[in-house]
């Protein structure tokens, strides 16, 4: 059983069909990469899938659970954890406010209790404090801490919004574009930590990417969308391959033998 | 401050570090520096709680006003300033606390703690009432139903006559042993402190960080797991509790409440003395607070201040009575264009080197950062 | 029957709009619908002035009322001394020129700033200005003279309908139609909604978005001013704030009322909030409410919209 689905899912705005029965199935354990040109609608699933979308049709299944009608923070609650495309942080805090803020379903001391000191809550931050440093060192952040978040480099600031994220100990890991502003050394580099992260916290990740050899290298089974609609499906290197999304990235010269070349060259300058 | 991370080609996995020349973490003021600071912090506290003494009753009075458009402040500054909502009609909150404790004690006969507890879970609950129907319409809506809430409340609660009592008002006796001017001042100041202890607390833990956060960005709040719609409920429903409980205080501070007070413009002076104290700034709220509750006092006891104002060249007496109206839109425009951060930006580096650390005058606090607003 | 369908706020609008004339004229209550009307249409103007700012920055222009009391002060300052025509254009450019400085020197410094922060701004201006009325004039409330001075020209259901009144109605009925193809359809007026969205895309197409504030804040303060000129006079007399206390709440239910971004919604929604502010304050099944219910009935129209239509009566079906 799959943990976490999205069946039959369309959604419109205005004029725009954003997504026609998309459906996606990420497994235990799984990693899954779903690819596409801008505008594919690959934000959109994910917004459908997290609750900021509703479609209108379609459901979203949790570990055979119907969803659809979760609200965004029931779902975390659950077990989902999400990243934004243009990092989704609270600025204007420290990082280690941002990782106890996201600890909030985690921190075992009720709201009003809190605020009128009940002793339970002291004991409680300390261990949320201790966890926020253990993230900080898994994601070798070093002392940023008590650094506010806004200012910080973009790189840096994405590995603070995969501590963020792990800091509501998610069971599956929904991140868009992670790789996005990093050159491919890190992106290597981001491919081994998401292998860690999957074997070390027994998580689920499906990823929007744009970078295909880390697509191909750390997934398990990729989706491809078009103008909203499923493309193709299947393991990476059948995807990467299928003639129709080498269509859509590259247009209609994609078959052209010296274009094929090219893009052969660019990869194995990237594979090194 | 730079941030540095290890060249790409190097083994090492890339460890963040921070230079930070300002964070010098290894400060410790000198010996003198502590018997500076030491000083100033003996000096507050007699200005806070000694000099009083020296003044008549019901200058007095004036103080315990102050104090306690401290505690009203720090309830404005729940909504406005941790959650980034607007009350534009909290006098009404305020004022039907304030009627609630003369009723319990007067008609009703009850003593003062359970008056102010009747009176704070009266704020409560118009809070959760009017947050409930109005709080999922966020920023504009939400602000102008406030305002028309103060209006209905001046137009048609105040005019209940066996609240109210009608024209004459409600008598509201103060505390058995707290009758004399000054004893009740400590008694607001107790207040006070506990109203601040709560406030420090909340922002420490869950309650206050998921504030914090869904006024800045709401859908990442949502991501944390934050139950945006109910928070932002919970920090009205706080905010009402605090504004009743003033209403309480002032109501036995002039041992009189009378409707005719409760008007619009009470609304705007709360948010001008919050804004202009400095929004999440505690201690700035309180001061500025308590710099408008005081201003018209200040005015009429310093004759040089009036002189000063009554020959502006060109134009009418500015009297005593007029010219805060005249001077809190005006500090106000000036703190959101110039000093967003009104006066709690200014006493950071105070409050900073009370606290033990150097005088740094370029201290201001956390960035300011655009807020992702969602358009009613 | 599509088209109906689409707008189906406007039909419900319509309905509704037909309805209370209806039960109105049925139950005697004919001078509350007529009264309702012209109270309605100033209302109206208000809302046009609110809804204008909005669409262009999403700003609730707090001050707005003020534009008016403003323009009714200096009408009064310059009638005993020019001829009543040049006082009243006077005391439009007075208005102009206020909303002009307010822009120039509070909106645009806080152009980025949060959209409540500078609702508390344009509090402050509306206080600011309220105070120096206060300060400069003088708390007493004062009278002046209407545009003109037939005051029975009509006799509707048993009300006298002055010319001024006459005047009112018409000029607001015009500007709604004139503003809602100007922003539909004139290029400046997409402009102005362009920059409003995308203030960079509309700066690299070159026109200045700076222009296009200026522009849009001295427009919706002759809107204020004409509100004021138009509407006081027909009062036994006016105080400082008097726009304020009396004109903003109705006119932000009337903008809400058609969705805060429709101005023909506004014109309506005006008239609806004059109609039953009118019937609340004389019908005899209100007199038991402590107070004025007048109020009242408006807030709970405005909750009740609010609560369960928030785009408003007279949007299309989004």
């Amino acid at each position: 059983m799959s943990v976490l689905e999205a069946r039959n899912c369309s959604i419109r705005f205005g004029g725009v069909q954003a997504a026609r029965d998309v459906s996606i199935a990420i497994g235990e354990w799984e990693i899954v990469g779903i690819i596409g040109p801008n505008g594919a609608g690959k934000t959109t699933t994910f917004n459908m899938i997290t609750g900021f979308y509703t479609p209108d049709a379609g459901t979203i299944w949790y570990r055979g659970q119907d969803v659809t009608g979760l609200g965004v923070h029931e779902r975390t609650a659950l077990g989902m954890g999400r990243t934004f495309q243009n990092v989704g942080l609270v600025k204007g805090s420290t990082v280690r406010e941002n990782l106890l803020t996201a600890q909030h379903l985690k921190a075992d001391y009720g709201v009003l209790a809190g605020m009128l000191g009940a002793p339970r809550t002291f004991v409680e931050e300390r261990t949320l404090g201790r966890r926020a440093e253990a993230l900080v060192e898994i994601l070798r952040l070093g002392d940023l801490l008590d650094t506010q978040v806004a200012g910080l480099p973009y790189g840096v600031l994405k590995r603070v919004e995969v501590a963020t994220v792990l800091a509501t100990d998610p069971d599956v890991l929904l991140l868009d574009e992670p790789s996005s502003g990093m050159g491919p050394e890190e992106a290597h580099r981001l491919g081994d930590t998401l292998l860690d992260l999957r074997r070390e916290f027994g998580l689920s990740i499906a990823m929007i990417e744009h970078h295909v050899p880390l697509v191909v290298r750390v997934c398990d089974y990729v989706y491809c969308l078009n103008f909203g609609q499923m493309l193709a499906e299947g393991k990476p290197e059948e995807v990467r391959n299928h003639p129709e999304v080498v269509t859509a990235y590259m247009g209609e010269d994609a078959e052209d033998p010296a274009v094929q070349a090219l893009e052969g060259q660019l990869e194995s300058l990237v594979e090194d | 401050m730079a941030v540095t991370a290890q060249e790409p080609g190097a083994a090492e996995p890339d460890v963040v570090t921070v230079e930070d020349e300002r964070a010098d973490r290894t400060f410790a003021p000198s010996p003198l520096g502590w018997v500076a600071r030491g000083a100033v912090w003996v000096a507050i506290a007699y200005v806070v709680l000694v000099l009083p003494l020296s003044f008549e009753g019901f200058e007095v009075q004036q103080f315990s006003q102050a104090v306690i458009y401290g505690i009203i402040g720090l309830s404005l500054n729940v909504l406005l300033g941790y959650v980034g909502q607007i009350s534009l009609g909290h006098q009404a909150f305020v004022g039907i606390g304030a009627f609630a404790s003369a009723y319990m004690v007067s008609v009703q006969n009850q003593p003062f703690h359970v008056a102010v507890l009747v009176a704070m879970a009266v704020g409560a609950g118009q809070a959760l009432v009017l947050g409930g129907v109005s709080l999922r319409i966020r920023g504009l809506y939400f602000a102008l139903v406030t305002l028309a809430y103060g209006l209905v409340a001046e137009q048609n609660v105040f005019q209940i006559e066996e609240l109210t009592g009608g024209g004459q008002g409600q008598p509201a006796p103060k505390p058995g042993g707290f009758e004399s001017d000054w004893r009740y001042y400590y008694l607001c100041l107790a207040f006070l402190a506990v109203v601040l202890w709560i406030d420090w607390r909340m922002l420490k833990t869950k309650g206050g960080r998921a504030l914090l956060a869904l006024r800045e960005n709401p859908r990442v709040a949502a991501t944390f797991g934050i139950n945006v719609r109910l928070l932002n409920l919970f920090a009205f429903v706080v905010s009402g509790a605090f504004a009743g409980l003033g209403g309480a205080l002032l109501a036995h501070n002039d041992t009189f409440v009378s409707p005719e007070v409760w008007n619009f413009n009470l609304a705007l002076v709360f948010v001008i003395m919050t804004v202009v104290g400095g929004l999440r700034s505690r201690v700035g709220v309180v001061i500025g607070s308590a710099f408008f509750a005081l201003l018209g006092y200040f005015i009429d006891k310093f004759t040089f201040l009036e002189d000063l104002l009554a020959n502006i060249p060109g134009t009418p007496d500015l009297t005593a009575e007029l010219a805060p109206l005249v001077i809190g839109p005006l500090l106000l425009l000036l703190t959101l264009t110039t000093f967003p951060g009104g006066i709690g930006q200014q006493i950071r580096p105070i409050q900073g080197w009370l606290r033990g650390g150097r005088f740094d005058l370029s201290d201001r606090g956390p960035k300011e950062v655009q807020i992702s607003d969602v358009r009613a | 029957m599509e088209a109906l369908k689409e707008r189906r706020g406007a039909v419900a609008g319509a309905g509704i709009a037909a309805l209370v004339v209806v039960v109105l004229l049925a139950t005697g209550e004919k001078e509350a619908l007529v009264i309702g009307v012209i109270t309605g249409a100033a209302y109206g103007l208000v809302a046009l002035g609110l809804v204008l700012i909005y669409k262009s920055s999403g700003v609730f222009n707090f001050a707005q009322g003020e534009f008016g009391t403003v323009a009714v002060f200096a009408l009064w300052l310059f009638d005993d001394k020019v001829h009543y025509g040049f006082a009243l254009v006077g005391a439009l450019v007075v208005a102009v020129v206020f909303g002009l400085v307010v822009e120039r020197l509070i909106i645009r410094p806080l152009f980025e700033a949060a959209r409540v922060i500078l609702l508390v701004a344009t509090a402050g201006v509306a206080l600011l200005a309220i105070a120096v009325e206060i300060w400069l004039g003088d708390a007493q409330g004062k009278t002046i003279a209407r545009a003109f001075t037939k005051t029975d020209r009509f006799d509707v259901l048993g009300v006298q309908v002055s010319d001024q009144r006459l005047l009112l109605i018409g000029v607001l009925a015009t500007l709604a139609v004139v503003l809602a193809l100007f922003f539909n359809r004139t290029n400046l007026g997409l402009a102005i909604l362009g920059a409003s969205q995308e203030p960079t895309a509309t700066e690299l197409v070159g026109i200045s978005v700076r222009r296009l504030s200026s522009f849009t804040w001295a427009l919706a303060a002759l809107l204020g001013g004409l509100a004021g000129v138009l509407a006081v006079p027909e009062a036994d007399s006016f105080t400082p704030g008097i726009l304020t206390s009396g004109f903003l709440i109705p006119g932000f239910t009337a903008a809400v009322l058609g969705g805060m971004t429709s101005l023909p919604g506004a014109f309506v929604g005006g008239v609806l909030v004059g109609v039953v502010q009118a019937v609340a304050t004389s019908a005899p099944v209100f007199d038991d409410i402590p107070g004025t219910p007048g109020t009242l009935m408006v807030f709970v129209v405005l909750i009740a919209v609010l609560a369960v239509r928030p785009q408003g009566l007279l949007r299309k079906a989004a």
